[in-house]
Order: C-alpha cells, then structure tokens, then sequence
C-alpha cells in the first residue's frame, strides 16, 4: 500500500516537473496493448502492423521529405482556411451580436446552412470548382466559420450592458465602446470560437484532401489504400491525432485560459 | 449656480406584456446646485433608477425636459459621470487604466493620464492597487475604484446608482464615510440614489423622497462635516431627519 502511495507521489511531482509526461504517460498502456496484439500473431501483419513497423515507415517517409511536404501542405491550407474564415467570422458576429435587425435577419440563415455540413457541400462544389484548392479552401472556411460566428454573437451578447453605458459616459463615441469593450468582452469566447473552429477544419481538411486531395496527409493515407499499406494509413491517423494534440493543448488552450481566467470572466 | 435642472420630467414606455403603457415618472422638477450633494430616496419601483437612467442618457424622456448648465441633455456624455450598484469595472483593464479611461477617451496622453489615475488612486487609498485586474479586488475597494473612475473624469455632475447596494454592511460605512470625506475636498455636484434611509441623510445636503414616480417632499439636511457614522449615531438631529424621512418612505 505504502509502496503505491510512493509511486503516486513521485509520478505527481514528476508530472508537475515536465507536464508533458502528463500527456505520454497515459498512452503507454495503449502502445503496449497494440504491441502484444500485434506481437501474439492476432492478425497477419499486412492486416494490423506493430507500432515499430509504423515508427519505421515515418523514418522512411521523412527521409524522403514526403511526409514533412504533405504536412506542410495540409498545415497551410489549414491555417489559410482558419485566418479567412476568422476574417469573414468574428465580424459578421459583432454585426449580429450588436445588431438587433442584423440578428433577426440573419440568425435563422446561419442556423440553416450549419445544418448542411462541410462535407455535404463537396457535389456541388466538384461540379462549380473542380478538383482543386478552391474547393479545399471553401470548405474549410465553411467549417471554421460558423463556431466563430456563433460563439463571437455569444461572447458580444455576454458583455453587461453597464460596461458600454460606463464607457459611454466617460466619453467613448460608439465606435471607441466597440474597441474597447465590446471587443475584449467577447474575446475569451471568439478564442473558445476558434478553437472549436480549427478542430471541425482540422477533420474537414482530411476528409476533403481524401475525396479531391493531390497531396496532403488524408490524400497520403487514401493513395496508401490503394497500395494496401497498412502501415501508412496508421501514420497518417497518429500523425492527426498528435498534431491537434500539439495545436490544442500548447496553444489554442494556454490562449483560452490566458484571457477568460486573467479577467475573471470564466471561472475555474 | 444650478448645474442640473429637471422641468417636469416624464417617462412613459409600453408594457408589450401588459398591452399597454406605463407611467414610471410623472411631472417631476427638481434643481440641483453646483456643489450641492442630493439624495433621492424612495421604495423600490418608484422611479429613482429611471430618473438617474435619463439624466445620464441611457434611456430617452418622454416629456420636459433636462437641463445641464443650460443646454438639453442628449446621450450619455462625459459631463455626466455615472457610478454604478454593479461597479462595472472593465475586467480587462488593470485599475490604473480603468480609472484613465475618461482621460484616454479625451486624448490626453499616457504619461499625463496615469499621474492623473494614481492622484486619484491616492485620493482613495488605492495607490497599492493600481496594477492589479479587478476581480483580484473586494467588492469595496472595486466600487472605491468605480467612484473615482468617474471622478477622474471631472464630470460637472456626479450619478450615483445605490453604489454600496451590493457591499456588506461594515464596508458600507467605511465607503459612505470616504466619500464624504472626497466630496468635502473636491466638492462634486452629486446625484445619489438609495433605498437606504440614513445612507440618503447622511450623506447628503438635501434628500429627495420619490414616490410612485412623484416628488413627494424634499429635506434639508444641516449636519456639521467631516461626517463620521460614531458622531452621527447618537446624534438628535440626524435621528430626527432620519425619522422623518422613514416615515414619509414608508407612508409612500
């Protein structure tokens, strides 16, 4: 008993030195479990490869520069869809968030076409664009957009109505209460907004490099289908997940936490 | 020397609930010398908040009309500084640049606008304070903040929305005697609204007592200053003024 109480211990202190081993620790078990599946002979190896054999097609695929390119090429169109659709985004939600007639007009739109989901928009697309970055590009602003709108209303609407008034009778023209109140108000939630945005954009961005991709990690994981390697289509799924992790976890969250909890405006 | 003058005051608004409309403040006229310092008293419902609401520009009046050095009051604006029961401090904004805020909006430069902050800081006891956020502050010392936030701003009148409402009760008579304190070293005109009896007397040159959205009688108040509740509570005066305008309260 005492011995478990030990360990606990010296795991809580070793995870408050490196935070980052509060995030491999857990995956142990899990890597071990694939191990041994993989190692007691389950399913033949073509069918389910071992965490070496996919350590090893990353060696191979860096060396050959293709992963670091097709990584490159979905980070970028990631980014660009993310920092156009922010661009169209967090005004569009001030204009309905401050806007009783802009809210009115444009509320049931938004909700009916967040309803046709990214994905859903691709026949049409193909048809309009055609295999392309357009059509990659639209449908990545498409999925980023609507969590920055939404949450961008949500965030202006929860700013107390005494905090434009106090800065109006301080002498703030209508255009200084946007800036100076409106605008930091509803920043913890444009943030919330983004983070949820990037990661609906992040899933978009596969799924489409899949169906009209000619490079990126979903068109890398597709074209292994086709040559039936296992072991790449597993590359590509672990490189998702970690990617996002890195996105999500020391960035998009530090930043989250950085505003909202430094002003008291989100508890915990 | 009037600063602030109401000419029969009105506000009426629809009820889209009731289907019909309302009359929260009827025929109400009132002056208010520079320098003097009013209360407006009343029973919750009786129009005080709506008053104060249209002399800072918040909401339009319905009928008559305000006054402010004899120009009609339009909008909020700077001359007209308003403290609130919520504080409404910018979470954001370190004390220091709440309480430059007003000065930044004029234009003044940085340097010249945090000597202006900290002076006023000073004048509150909050020097220590200056770079701290707001919610790292108690409740007292968020609205000490909020007080000279509009002070800062050298408002002709001062509004003042059941400021320490929300304080407890202790603090509130450390607030109530600052402030006393501050109006006597820079005599603001101020307009104070309360629900609180002897908050309204004790602070206060005159009191208003409002009911149901009328004017119902007006009490001069004589007590010597520096005002410190110790003296006051035992004191024949304030008792006498302080009944009396409970009992018109609770006649309302």
């Amino acid at each position: 008993m005492n011995v478990w109480l030990q360990c606990w211990s010296g795991y809580v202190r070793l995870t408050q030195r490196w935070p980052a081993l509060a995030a491999i620790v857990p995956f142990i078990p899990v890597v071990a479990l694939w191990t041994a599946v993989t190692e007691a002979g389950v399913f033949p190896r073509a069918f389910l490869p071992g965490p070496l054999d996919v350590v090893k097609s990353f060696a191979t695929l860096t060396y050959k520069g293709i992963l670091p390119d097709y990584l490159q090429d979905s980070l970028i169109r990631l980014f660009a869809g993310a920092a156009l659709g922010m661009a169209l985004g967090i005004p569009l939600g001030i204009l309905i968030g401050t806007s009783r007639w802009a809210h009115r007009i444009c509320w049931p739109i938004l909700l009916f076409f967040q309803a046709i989901g990214d994905i859903a928009w691709l026949p049409i697309l193909l048809i309009w664009f055609g295999f392309g970055l357009t059509t990659m590009t639209f449908v990545i602003v498409y999925t980023v957009l609507f969590p920055v709108v939404l949450n961008t209303v949500l965030g202006v609407e929860s700013v107390p109505r005494d905090l434009a008034r106090a800065a109006r009778s301080l002498g703030a023209s209508p255009a200084r209460v946007l800036w100076e109140v409106t605008l930091p108000g509803a920043l913890p939630n444009i943030i919330t907004g983004l983070r949820n945005g990037l990661g609906y954009g992040w899933r978009a961005l596969i799924a489409v490099e899949i169906i009209v991709g000619t490079s990126g990690i979903g068109f890398m994981m597709f074209d292994a289908r086709r040559a039936g390697s296992t072991t790449e289509i597993l590359l590509g799924m672990i490189i998702l997940g970690l990617l996002w992790y890195i996105v999500d976890a020391w960035i998009l969250a530090p930043l989250e936490r950085a505003t909202g909890q430094r002003w008291g405006l989100v508890t915990s | 020397m009037k600063t602030l003058s109401l000419r029969n005051l009105a506000k009426t608004y629809f009820d889209p609930y009731a289907g019909a409309h309302v009359t929260a403040v009827h025929d109400v006229s009132l002056d208010v010398q520079q320098g003097e310092f009013v209360s407006v008293v009343g029973p919750s419902g009786c129009g005080k908040t709506t008053i104060l609401n249209m002399i800072a520009g918040f909401i339009p009046y319905s009928g008559g009309e305000i006054l402010l050095d004899g120009k009609p009051v339009v909008g909020p604006g700077p001359e007209r500084g308003v403290v609130f029961q919520s504080f409404a401090l910018f979470p954001w904004k370190t004390v220091l640049d709440n309480v430059g805020f007003g000065p930044k909006m004029r234009g003044v430069p940085k340097a010249e606008r945090d000597r202006i902050a900290r002076e006023y800081l000073a004048l509150a006891g909050l020097s220590h304070a200056a770079n701290r956020y707001p919610n790292e502050l108690s409740g007292g010392m968020q609205q000490r903040v909020g007080v000279v936030r509009a002070l800062a701003n050298n408002p002709a009148v001062l509004l003042m929305d059941e400021p320490f409402a929300s304080v407890d009760a202790q603090t509130r008579m450390t607030l109530q005697e600052e402030l006393t304190r501050i109006w006597q070293e820079r005599r603001p005109t101020v307009v104070f609204i309360t629900h609180d009896v002897a908050e309204a007397v004790f602070l206060a040159n005159r009191v208003v007592v409002l009911s149901k959205g009328r004017i119902l009688d007006q009490v001069d108040v004589d007590l010597r200053r520096p005002r410190v509740w110790d003296d006051l509570v035992n004191d024949d005066e304030f008792k006498r003024l302080s009944a009396r305008v409970l009992q018109m309260v609770r006649a309302a």
